[in-house]
Formats: C-alpha cells, structure tokens, sequence
C-alpha cells in the first residue's frame, strides 16, 4: 500500500511540473500591459520631485550643506516608502530626511510638508505655524487648496494632476520651475 | 460541535501573550516596491502624471497611531508566507495563537480560551461576521479565499466590544479584500505536493465602465490527510471549492459602491469515522458616501447562508447519525463619522440582524427549538476627543438587544499620548460580553429519547463577561526598528461551567450534566513584537507572548471540570521572521516559531500537549514580471507534531505533517 501511494505522489509531482512549464509558455507569450503603481508610491516620487523644481531662500537652511525637511503631519500615508524614495538623495548640497510630526509647531521646521486628508482637522493651526516661513504645504484633501494649501494632489481617472496655488506659494517666499508649473493646474488663491 | 463531546471540553482561560503588532515602520512594500520606485524616480512631472495609480487604502503607518494591541498582515507578507489557506496566513499574526487540529481544523484565539470550541474571537471578511451563532465560534475550514485577493487582516487583541459589539471579547480579526479596481487582468495559481495535493485558484478583473470594475475568482483545494500518532493517515482529507465575485463602482470623489458575493461547496473527512459535507454562500452591498463637511457614512446589507451535514458517531444508547444545520442571516448595518468642533472625531451606528437557524438532529447530537428566529439589534457611539495635540482620549459604547439575554453594553475608554513623534503610550478599559450561543442554552447530547441524556444546555445560561484593563506602549525606536509592547489584566466572570444533576433514585447517576456560569477568574500577559529593516534587503521580524491565567470555581458553587474546561492555552510563544530579497528576483522567508506545552482539559484532568519548535520556509523566484515560482516547506522540523487534540470516546488527537510543495503563480 505504502509503495502504492508514493507511486501516486510521484505522479502529481510529474503533473505539477508540466504546469509549471506551461505556465512558463504563457508568461513568455504575454505582452506587457500599462504600467500602474500605488497612489501613495507616486505621490512620494512626485514629493521628491518638488524638492528639485522648487527652491527655497537661503535662509531657510540654517547652513548650506543643513538637511531639506520632508514633514509628514499626522497620519502617515506612505508606510516606508517615503523613506526609501529619498533614502541618499540630495537637493542640491542638502541630503533629504523624512521626518514625521504631531504637533503644528514642529511644521515650521519643515521645508515640504505633506498633509494627509485625515489630517485637515488641524490644519488651521499647521498654516499658523508656517506663515512667514518657507514650507512648501503639499496635500490631497478635498478642501486643500481652498484652505490655503499650496499643492493638491487630485486624483482624476485614476492619474495624478497637481494644482498649485501660485500666490501662497510665492508669498511663502518660494520658486516653483516651470518644468513643475506647466503640466499643473494654477488656482487662484482661495480655489480648488 | 465536532467532538460529540462539546462540554467537558472546552474551555480555557489562557492568554495568549500576542505580540502585538509592532509593525509601525517595517512594513510596506519592499522588494518588488524598490525597484518600481527607482523607475519611477526616472520619470519626468509630466510622465508622473501618466501612470495609472492604484489606491490601496493601506494607511500602514496608521499603527503607529492605533491604540490599541493591532497586528496588521498586509497582502505581501501572506504572499512571502506561502500560505495557502486563511489559518496559515493568520499565524503570521503574533497576537494570535494558531493550532493546527487535523488537515482542515483550527484552533485560534487571542488572550487565551483556545478550547476546542473557542469562542472569544470575533472574525469579519469584509463586514460580514463569520462565526456560528451554534457555538460563537468559527469553522474555519469553510472560508477558502484566494488569498491573492486579500488585502489585509486586522488582528487586535483585547475587547473590540465597543465597536464590534458581543463575541468581541478577546480580539477581533478584520478580513479585508482587495478593491476590484486593484485586482484588474489574470491572476492564475497552482500548487502540489504530497501534503497539499492540489490548489488551484483564478481570478479575472476587468472594467464595465470608467469607473466600474469587477472581478470573478474561483479556487479548489484538495488537501491529503495527516497523520495519527502511529504515523497512519488519519481519514480527514478535504475537498474545498469556492468561487465569488467583487463589483466596485466610483460615481464621483465621493461614493463608492460595492457588490460582492461567494459561494462555497466541499468535503472534509472526520477522523473519527464519516465526513461533513458543508455549502453555502453570501452577497453582500455596500454604499460609501463622502459627505461635503469631510464625514463619511457607510450603509452594508448582507445575506449568508450555510449548510452544514455532519456525520456524528453515537454515544451509549444513541446511534451513529447525521446532524444538518441551515443558517440564514440577514444584517444591516449603518455608521456615520464625522468631524465636530475641531476636537472631536465622531462615530455613531446602527444595526439589525435576523437569522433562522433549522438543524436536522442526529441521535447523539441535537438542538431544541429545531428552528430558531433570532434578532439582534445594535447601536454604537464613539467620541475620540483631541484633548492636545498629543493627547486624545475615545469614549465609547456599544448597546445590543439580543433575544437571549436582553440588552447589554460594552463600555470603553481609551487614551492615547504621543511624548514624541515617534512613539506612542496607551491605556484602555473595557467591558465586552460573550452573549450565549446555541449550545449553551439549546444541546442536548444525545436527544431525548436514547435512555439517558448526558448533557445540556441551559434555558438560564447567561452571557460570559470581562473587564479588561490594558497598556501599551509602540515606538519607532531607531530608523527601521519599531517596537511594540501590550500588556493586560483581564477580570472574567459568568464564565461557563458544567455542572451535575441530582442522582437518579434507580441507578445514582448524575445525568445530565449542564452548563452554568460558576467559573469566574483573571488573566495577564504581554505581547512583544518588533520589526528590525536591517537591510534595505532583510528584514527581520520577532515575537513573543506571555499568558498566565487563573480560572476557579465561584465560592459554593460546582463544576464538574475542575475550572479547566476553558483552559488550552500554551504560557509562552515566540517566532522569528526573515525575509530576504536576492538579486535576480529571488526572494528567501524563513519563520521560526516555538509554542510552550499546551494543557488541554479531558473531563477534569490536564492532558498536555508538550511544547514545540517548528519552521516554515519559502524560496520564490519571480521569472519574469508574469511568472513566478515557489517552493515552500511547512513544518520542516518534524515528520509529523501534534498541535492540539485529545484522546477520549469521541476524538482522536492528529499530528501535523511535514508539507513541501511547489506552486507557480501567473499574472498578465
């Protein structure tokens, strides 16, 4: 009986392999479809992107060489892709860290900030905390921009559009390329 | 329910320790992820905005935010696990304990109780509760999903009586799959080896309109028999078929619609001689609404049905025969969250549920009423105040009606404090119930009419009760390293007995034996987990619980088992995780597991299982972007272990096997 069954295992490994091997045809076969990515992956490159095209006051690095802030207030959206996105990277002379934050008063620390949408509640007390200084406000709330928020990601047909909010973002004392600028949306301010 | 012999087994005030979940920073997309990301990173603004995105409404750091002892297992990690059936993938949840029984029965628990009718837990696959009003317990051998299509499972450990309502006692499993817009083109499976002799699994995902996606899926399992101690197939192979399907459609920012609906059919063979032939299905809806002041209200109707045929050997003067159940539930559930005064974040829901219970009986086994209706009306509130920026305190209740038992409340309060960004302090006290479930008010073993019934259920039997105190502290301590610690003192009372009856005049026997609820007693533990990225390639995952427990006897009052009925639980687990990313695609998971001995209760004495290591390990290769193959092996340190199981009248203890197989799985 015993030899029996193993006779019978084998069997099912021998059918197990010609599946694998058909599989393979079939793979092979296959052409490649359109790429698609996680939202959150895309918005971590696209964070990584503003600290390239827009360029901040002198003054807002304590030296030249002083590391760019991406702030992340409340909820964390990204898990460690963030992390991983800007992991050795450098705008310019300085190296990028992420840097997670709960309290408004920490915003100002910030070069970028990202706030989540399950974040707005506080959002008030956030745009208290960065006036006057030189934080790139980046967020994917429904009400982001009308709020005073600087750069909205907007999900439409399931891509990515951006809409800047050009005069918060020059009266924070910021530069925005126009290799940013063109495929965007300008908002007045108080738009969305 | 599949030992004839439900009372003197059962129960088991345990804990487990889990570790909790720790989880904060380590986990994510790794692997696969870096290499998208670094294409990406190439990409201009312009192409940026080309790429089609995929919403996964993942919130992985959120844990950092949960106060509360949660584990999340993200599809990835069920992926590198090789699991090839919900139990195994919740074994990746250190919270949870895990026995294997035979080739398809589990026994699994949070904070102890891990009884053969383990009934402490509550489980939802998508809002759609999964145990059986016959015992609050699940059978876990009819939920056969792809798991390629899960997204993720939430394991909290503690009561979640506040939000989920009774059975919520010790922890609550939240199954949660994929959007279909996320499981879009072809996805084919297929494994074998000796132990899991075939599995296969497709799924198809398309698009009706712009924003109308579906997805159709179908599996089959057929899985050999393990093994009795002298090394025998034991006769409990399974047969298992399941296919469903999932519509999801976006009609603006802000509605969803969701549809979805399986249905299920298969055979499992019973040790101890005969097998249970179980079926049925569910459809389930779903309309997720964005209200224009950012609160959300979400409104779910669902219909389940199961079919069980069990064979049940007899007992003394009763027969061997078949028990039949038919289980109809109806639910509806409605919440609304929003947003108040700038400080409170605010939830409140409501809902009903109806089932029609009808079992056939057989001579040993047998419920009275035959048919039961039943209603279960439920209402929750819950206030998470911001008391600062770092402090919030949540209150909240729930208030259910249920035909048994009447009204009951399942109070909670939680604070949570963040002295830093990076880590987190918490503390909760609640109340939740385990209301009485058909075997505790309706069994008779066997029926009237056999000469002699032996055991009973109780028109009286009230709902078991625990108060839990709990504190927890998470923590991203270094970059890569997070760290989670739950500690807990839990204070049950009403906890099920089984007590005697009068001695008859003729032959001075006790008989029947009933249950009661003269068990009352404490538990405490901790659960530990952390997560080191100790490379950008290799992480390492640990965990470690500890559970102590006392059960007793309520002054004066009986019972039969000696207070150990509704102990099963081992003091102490651990398990190590490593996942490695290689060149080439290749991608190398080990997960080391020990569980301390395990006393489980046979009429009032302890029979230990003793206590044991063992190792899952899985080797896959991703061919190409379409193709990829595995070879995993389970249980790799023991030609056969034994996890759980005694020997008596009515069961048969099986050991676990060692279990290699390959499997190759195809998407395009």
């Amino acid at each position: 009986m015993a030899f029996l069954k193993a006779a019978t295992r084998s069997r099912r490994w021998i059918r197990w392999l010609g599946m694998v091997v058909t599989f393979a045809g079939w793979a092979i076969g296959t052409s490649a479809r359109a790429e698609t990515a996680a939202e959150y992956q895309v918005k971590a490159v696209f964070l990584f992107n503003f600290t390239h095209f827009v360029e901040w006051p002198p003054a807002a690095f304590k030296s030249p060489d002083a590391p760019l802030v991406i702030g992340i207030f409340g909820e964390d959206p990204f898990g460690r892709t963030l992390d991983d996105v800007v992991r050795g990277e450098k705008a310019g002379l300085h190296p990028l860290v992420v840097r997670r934050i709960h309290d408004p008063a920490e915003a100002a620390d910030c070069h970028v900030l990202f706030v989540f949408r399950s974040a707005m509640s506080n959002f008030a007390a956030v745009l208290a905390a960065v006036r006057d200084h030189a934080v790139l406000t980046v967020g994917d709330g429904d009400d982001f921009a009308r709020r005073g928020g600087m750069i909205r990601f907007v999900t439409a047909s399931n891509k990515i559009r951006l809409r800047i909010n050009l005069d918060a973002v020059r009266s924070a004392g910021l530069t925005v390329s126009s290799k940013l600028l063109r495929p965007a949306d300008i908002v007045p301010a108080g738009g969305d | 329910m599949r030992s004839g012999r439900a009372a003197p087994r059962g129960a088991a005030l345990a804990l487990s320790l889990l570790v909790a979940t720790a989880a904060a920073t380590a986990r994510g997309d790794v692997g696969a992820a870096d290499n998208e990301i670094s294409t990406l990173k190439k990409l201009s603004v312009d192409e940026l905005m080309e790429i089609e995105v995929t919403s996964v409404t993942k919130e992985p750091e959120r844990l950092l935010d949960a106060a509360s002892s949660i584990e999340v297992v993200t599809s990835e990690d069920i992926a590198r696990s090789g699991a090839t059936s919900l139990p195994e993938a919740l074994r990746l949840a250190d919270n949870l304990d895990v026995a294997q029984k035979n080739a398809h029965d589990w026994a699994i628990t949070a904070r102890g109780f891990n009884t053969d009718l383990a009934n402490k837990l509550l489980v939802l696959m998508d809002g759609r509760t999964i145990y059986t009003p016959l015992f609050s317990g699940v059978f876990w051998d009819r939920q056969d999903y792809l798991l390629e299509d899960i997204d993720r499972i939430e394991v909290i450990s503690g009561p979640g009586g506040a939000l989920w309502g009774a059975n919520a006692v010790n922890g609550v499993i939240n199954i949660t799959s994929k959007s279909a817009r996320d499981t879009q083109g072809w996805y084919v499976e297929s494994a074998a080896g000796p132990e899991l002799r075939e599995d296969y699994g497709v799924r198809y995902g398309g698009q009706l309109a712009s924003n109308v996606y579906f997805r159709v899926y179908g599996k089959y399992t057929n899985r050999d028999p393990q093994a009795l101690e002298s090394g025998s197939d034991a006769s409990d192979s399974e047969h298992f078929g399941q296919g469903g399907f999932r519509l999801d459609a976006f009609a603006g920012s802000s509605d969803q619609f969701t549809l979805q609906g399986d249905l299920y059919n298969g055979t499992i063979g019973i040790a101890t001689g005969g097998d249970s032939r179980l079926g049925g299905g569910n459809v389930l809806g779903r309309w997720s609404h964005t209200l224009t002041d950012g609160g959300t209200t979400s409104l779910q109707v669902y219909y389940d049905r199961t079919h069980l045929v069990q064979d049940v050997p007899g007992v003394i003067f009763a027969p061997a025969g078949t028990f039949v159940d038919d289980l109809d539930t109806w639910d509806i559930d409605f919440q609304h969250h929003f947003r108040w005064g700038g400080r409170n974040n605010l939830a409140w829901g409501t809902g009903y549920r109806w089932t029609h219970d009808t079992v056939g009986n057989a001579p040993a086994l047998a419920f009275f009423p035959t048919t039961l209706d039943q209603g279960l009306f439920s209402a929750f509130v819950q206030d998470e105040i911001s008391l600062r920026p770092d402090l919030r305190l949540t209150l909240g209740t729930k208030v259910e009606h249920n035909d048994y038992t009447g009204f009951e409340a399942e109070p909670s309060v939680r604070l949570q404090w963040n002295p830093t960004a990076r880590q987190m302090l918490w503390a909760a006290v609640s109340r939740a119930v385990r209301t009485p479930s058909r075997i505790d008010r309706d069994l008779s073993e066997p029926a009237p009419g056999y000469l002699i019934v032996l055991l009973e259920g109780n028109p009286n039997f009230r709902s078991e009760e625990v108060l839990a105190y709990e504190l927890g502290w998470r923590a991203e301590v270094a970059p890569g390293l997070a760290m989670s610690v739950s500690t807990f003192y839990n204070r049950y009372d009403d906890v099920r007995s089984t007590s005697i009856s009068a001695p008859d005049p003729v032959f001075h026997l006790p008989f029947p034996f009933y249950f009661e609820n003269n068990l009352e007693g404490d538990t405490y533990g901790a659960e530990w987990s952390a997560n080191w990225q100790v490379l950008p390639a290799w992480r390492l995952h640990a965990g470690y619980t500890l559970l102590r427990e006392n059960l007793w006897v309520r002054a004066g009052a009986f019972d039969y088992n000696n207070a150990l009925n509704e102990l099963g639980d081992p003091e102490q687990r651990w398990n190590l995780r490593s996942s490695f990313d290689l060149p080439h695609g290749i991608a190398v998971d080990a997960d080391l597991r020990w569980v301390d001995d395990r006393p489980l209760n046979n009429a009032g004495e302890i029979v230990t299982i003793p206590s044991y290591t063992e190792l899952d390990v899985q080797v896959a290769w991703k061919v190409t972007r379409h193709l990829e193959l595995a070879l995993v092996g389970r249980n790799l340190l023991h030609g056969q272990h034994l996890e759980y199981g005694i020997s008596n009248a009515t069961s048969i203890p099986e050991e676990i096997q060692r279990s290699i197989y390959g499997k190759a799985s195809w998407r395009f």
